[in-house]
């Protein structure tokens, strides 16, 4: 789990955000005020509504009971419920609550509780809290307010929690994008002066850079004189793949190396012509095998049979 | 010669991925419309020339495809429309070989000599609209 506070900060709540998403929930200070105040409230129901969660609820549903291994899990876990609870009623709400929040919320993502068991039993949850309230304080004006001070916390709660969840998946998804980008750039050395960069996929803006910067490094690294690039793995050869093999050539030869473009297809070479793309500054064949064998005769060797 | 739309399908283009998604489209549905070879790879060429010059200029647009027909033959019609900064002087935009964004500045011109139809309107300030027919060969 990452670091709480640089986690805060990642997903950019701070003081402002704080004070504005309170203002947008209505959470205001009359209604921590009056959350305080329900304070003893919540200790006299705290046993009765945690366990009727867990029983009633948690422990029906296959899918939640899952999550209970052991009865130390299980205690675990009604115990931080109840200290969960009691925070409700703390009648504050500053950054460090906010921070507690999101530790809750990371938790039951990390643990792979789905969003929608943790909204479904949040519901449930604010049901019981608020027949406990009703049963005790009967329906008046005032429990009227304590009750819409309580659905405002806790909704402001779930807005946290639902966050972690969003950021856990955006970051898992540019976890994998950046281990496709690693993946897909390899550099392969084929004889001593010989570099062979296979491109497969498509070519966007980072990944050109990529490329090229992982390319040009590895030319100076082995001292290089020929590169093979393959596009046989490119889908679609627009002006701009076009372009980047353009510059990339360019760069190369400014290295004192030069550049053979290979596994062009027929389909590719025609859209190239027909969009007026001129690779004459670079040497192309339509196969790798050609490639291989001009950048070894380039480089002063050859593929002999043996024996031959 | 009246054209009749047998499908469309609309798409956003926010940011650079959806390029790809509009080209995977296209290819997509010329492929199932048995569009040889060549043909997907012009229209799809053309496809991702024209929502790469949205995303690059406009930062923001559509693209709509549609399955047509005239009566004698099918065809795939794409419409890539913008509210970009638009194109001061179409004729040398589509002369090829200028660019405003660092590029071959040949994605205008190439994109109409790959396809059978091309239709361009900007107005700066305003936005673009490109329109690419190609017709399935028999």
């Amino acid at each position: 789990m990452p670091n709480s506070r640089d986690y805060m900060a990642r997903l950019g709540f701070d003081a402002q955000e704080l004070s504005s998403r309170r203002h947008f929930f209505q959470l205001t200070d009359e209604d921590l005020a009056r959350l305080a105040a329900l304070r003893p409230f919540a200790e006299r129901h705290n046993d009765a509504i945690i366990d009727a969660f867990y029983n009633e609820l948690l422990l029906q549903h296959p899918e939640s009971r899952l999550f209970f291994t052991d009865q130390a899990v299980f205690r675990r876990a009604v115990t931080a419920q109840k200290r969960y609870f009691l925070q409700l009623f703390s009648g504050v709400c500053d950054l460090d609550y906010m921070e507690d929040r999101l530790r809750v919320g990371t938790t039951h993502q990390r643990i792979g509780v789905a969003p929608k068991w943790y909204l479904g039993a949040y519901a449930h949850y604010l049901r019981l809290i608020s027949s406990h309230l009703f049963r005790e304080q009967g329906s008046s004006p005032d429990s009227e307010l304590s009750n819409r001070s309580i659905q405002k916390i806790v909704f402001f709660d779930m807005s946290i929690a639902i966050e972690t969840y969003i950021a856990a998946g955006v970051e898992a998804i540019q976890r994998h994008q950046s281990a496709i980008r690693e993946l897909s750039t390899p550099v392969i050395q084929i004889s001593e002066r010989v570099l062979l960069l296979p491109l497969i996929g498509t070519i966007d803006t980072v990944r050109a850079q990529q490329v090229m910067e992982k390319m040009l490094a590895r030319v100076v690294e082995a001292q290089a004189r020929v590169i093979i690039l393959d596009i046989a793995g490119v889908p679609v050869v627009d002006t701009r793949v076009a372009n980047h093999l353009l510059q990339t050539t360019e760069a190369v030869r400014l290295l004192g190396a030069t550049t053979i473009l290979t596994g062009i297809r027929a389909q590719v070479a025609q859209t190239l012509v027909q969009l007026g793309v001129d690779l004459s500054t670079m040497h192309t064949c339509s196969s790798l095998q050609e490639g291989l064998e001009m950048a070894l005769s380039m480089t002063g060797r050859a593929i002999t049979t043996r024996g031959a | 010669m009246t054209v009749r739309v047998l499908s469309h399908q609309e798409m956003n283009i926010d940011n650079e991925d959806d390029v790809v998604l509009v080209r995977r489209a296209v290819r997509t549905l010329a492929e199932a419309r048995g569009f040889d070879s060549f043909a997907v790879s012009a229209l799809t060429t053309a496809a991702t020339e024209l929502s790469r010059n949205v995303w690059v200029h406009a930062r923001k647009g559509k693209a709509f495809i549609e399955e047509v027909t005239d009566g004698d033959r099918t065809g795939i019609q794409v419409e890539f429309v913008d509210q970009g900064p638009g194109i001061p002087d179409i004729e040398w935009s589509m002369a090829g070989g200028h660019s405003t964004a660092k590029s071959l500045g040949l994605g205008l011109s190439g994109s109409k000599r790959l396809v059978d139809a091309f239709h361009i309107e900007s107005e700066p300030g305003k936005g673009t609209r490109v329109r690419i027919t190609k017709w399935k060969r028999f």
